[in-house]
């Protein structure tokens, strides 16, 4: 079994982004379904965690909501990240979520980057803002990521070309996911707590010395 | 004193009161915390402690010398710190800063450690605070050394070497003030005060208390594993924050404008949802004995607690008002509830007495101070 997570930052009610989302996600087990593997998918919409997540910037910790958000994202073997472009880049609030969970979440994570714009001269934006991001953050991003303009899910030639978009991506995604298998937590807590014990060993001890306490 | 300690803890803010905009002096502050300190001895708690800041608007910098200032103007209340910065001080001053202390208030004198999280302090103080962690362990491994050996050769990698250095003056009786060690929730805070057997404050306050319990946990576990003793009598202290008026609406309805603007969690959630979310009380007096009794049953029996009550630009008479309140309704029924159940291998809070009786009962005090043996069988 194969957990994804899938984030979707779109903003409106429908929205573009979470339709290419659930596209994806669709491909993407339909791929994995190839290696005889089934997936189970979590999606997170990052809309309804707006509050929480400014919140979180301001004070440090997350509320209850958004805590268990980052669980799920720690959970996951793969993680699908679909943010609207805004301004040459991801969206603010796509941004500040990545920013807010915890640091090392997405180590060693197989990441599947996609956007969505008004126009096709906006596709760059995966190349030169998701992915150097998602590299910051140790995570392994698949080669092929997916861009989609507002004209993809209108003119025939364009949701054609579109649904190949999102297969080759969708395969080479799964077979990255099927490369890496399933993926062991990092636990920074207890790797900070290691290196402590080491250091402290290192230390030398009151009173070693041979020198004499009164 | 036996059982618990009740203190406060002040970060030394300069902050404007919401309701004026009006911001005090340096000077207003720094007496107000004077005042404050030694209102805290008068309404008959245990403990002040103060922040250490190198930057505005802050004004506790050199903590010992308000700490002396207030020791001359006190008789019973212990002075101590909330944190000292072991990674930007050099320890032999610690070491001098507090020993001299020690003498003047009579043994009225502890500390907590901490490594302070300001960027900038660290190259202000010619260190890097990506070495925060070694340089820690290195300081404090020096620090005790100055307090335990007659003449100490040392040398390290953050500090210049010592040849033949000895402390002047020596702590007071021979026993070293007691070391807390502070944190929010990083994990190497409570290994170092576990591996040592020091004491542990979790800050608890602006955090759930789900970090406070993992991390006194783990620091339980610890102490244990080092042979200090059991887990329980792990020598604990936490952090709290309240408000109060004898009615909970008027605490709510008062507080609600410094906790909107203030400096930490100001402009983030509502006061309703932050109380909710961490320590912080807001209400009536039986609303904060309530809340404070529950730390227990997350942390287990502990030793010392602290309230911060003046921040946020709360005038100077409201903090007077809230120590009233503390000394009078809050602290009696929290001294008196909380021996309730304590098992009597739980030990009381540490004091310089206490240290001395301990060190003049056993030449190797246990539960305080592990030997070499111990820690190696």
């Amino acid at each position: 079994m194969t957990k994804l997570t899938v984030i979707s930052g779109g903003l409106r009610q429908p929205s573009s982004t979470r339709l290419l989302a659930d596209r994806i996600t669709e491909a993407v087990e339909a791929e994995l379904a190839k290696f005889n593997i089934t997936a189970s998918s979590s999606t997170i919409e990052l809309r309804p965690l707006g509050r929480a997540i400014i919140d979180a910037m301001l004070i440090g910790f997350a509320n209850a909501e958004l805590e268990s958000a980052f669980e799920t994202v720690a959970n996951a073997d793969g993680l699908i990240a679909v943010t609207p472009a805004f301004n040459v880049s991801y969206s603010g609030l796509f941004k500040s979520f990545f920013d807010v969970l915890p640091q090392e979440t997405l180590s060693d994570m197989p990441v599947l980057i996609a956007a969505t714009g008004g126009t096709e001269r906006h596709s760059l934006v995966l190349e030169h803002a998701l992915r150097p991001m998602f590299s910051y953050l140790h995570a392994i991003v698949a080669p092929t990521g997916v861009y989609a303009a507002t004209n993809d899910f209108g003119a025939q030639d364009g949701s054609v070309g579109l649904t190949e978009r999102i297969s080759k991506a969708a395969n080479d995604f799964a077979r990255l996911l099927h490369a890496c298998g399933t993926r062991t937590r990092r636990d920074v807590f207890t790797e900070d707590l290691a290196e402590m014990e080491r250091l402290l060993a290192a230390a030398p001890r009151p009173g070693e010395d041979g020198t004499v306490e009164d | 004193m036996s059982g618990m300690q009740f203190g406060i803890f002040t970060v030394g803010d300069v902050t404007p009161d919401p309701l004026t905009g009006v911001a005090p002096s340096e000077a207003e502050r720094i007496r107000a915390m004077v005042a404050i300190a030694k209102k805290a001895e008068e309404v008959g708690l245990d403990v002040f402690a103060t922040g250490e800041h190198h930057n505005p608007p802050f004004v506790p910098s050199s903590p010992t010398t308000l700490l002396g200032y207030i020791a001359a103007q006190t008789e019973r209340l212990i002075l101590s710190t909330s944190t000292t910065l072991i990674t930007t001080n050099d320890p032999v001053k610690i070491a001098e800063d507090f020993s001299m202390l020690q003498h003047l208030a009579a043994g009225r004198v502890d500390l907590m450690l901490g490594r302070g999280n300001t960027g900038p302090v660290y190259p202000w103080f010619g260190q890097d605070i990506r070495a925060a962690i070694p340089l820690t362990v290195e300081h404090y491994g020096l620090l005790r050394r100055l307090w335990r050996e007659k003449v100490v050769d040392w040398s390290g990698q953050y500090r210049t070497p010592l040849q033949g250095f000895t402390l002047a003056p020596q702590p007071l009786d021979g026993v070293p003030p007691f070391v807390w060690h502070g944190s929010i929730r990083t994990p190497e805070v409570a290994e170092i005060a576990a591996y040592y057997g020091d004491g542990f404050f979790a800050n608890h306050i602006f955090w759930p208390p789900s970090h406070t319990r993992r991390m006194v946990r783990l620091y339980r576990e610890r102490f244990e594993h080092y042979g200090h003793g059991s887990g329980d009598q792990a020598i604990v202290g936490l952090g709290g924050h309240v408000f109060m008026r004898p009615n909970s609406q008027d605490a709510v309805a008062e507080f609600r404008p410094y906790f909107d603007n203030a400096p930490v969690y100001g402009h983030g959630p509502s006061l309703e949802d932050f109380a909710a979310q961490t320590p912080l009380t807001v209400g009536s007096p039986q609303q904060v004995i309530d809340r404070t009794l529950g730390f227990r049953d997350y942390a287990g029996d502990y030793q010392r607690q602290f309230f911060l009550v003046d921040h946020a630009g709360l005038p100077l008479k409201t903090v007077l008002d809230q120590l009233d309140l503390l000394g009078e309704q809050v602290i009696p029924v929290l001294r008196k509830e909380f021996q309730v159940g304590r098992p009597k291998h739980v030990p009381d809070a540490p004091t310089h007495e206490s240290l001395v009786r301990a060190k003049t009962a056993d030449a190797k005090p246990s539960g305080i101070q592990p030997t070499v043996q111990e820690q190696q069988s």
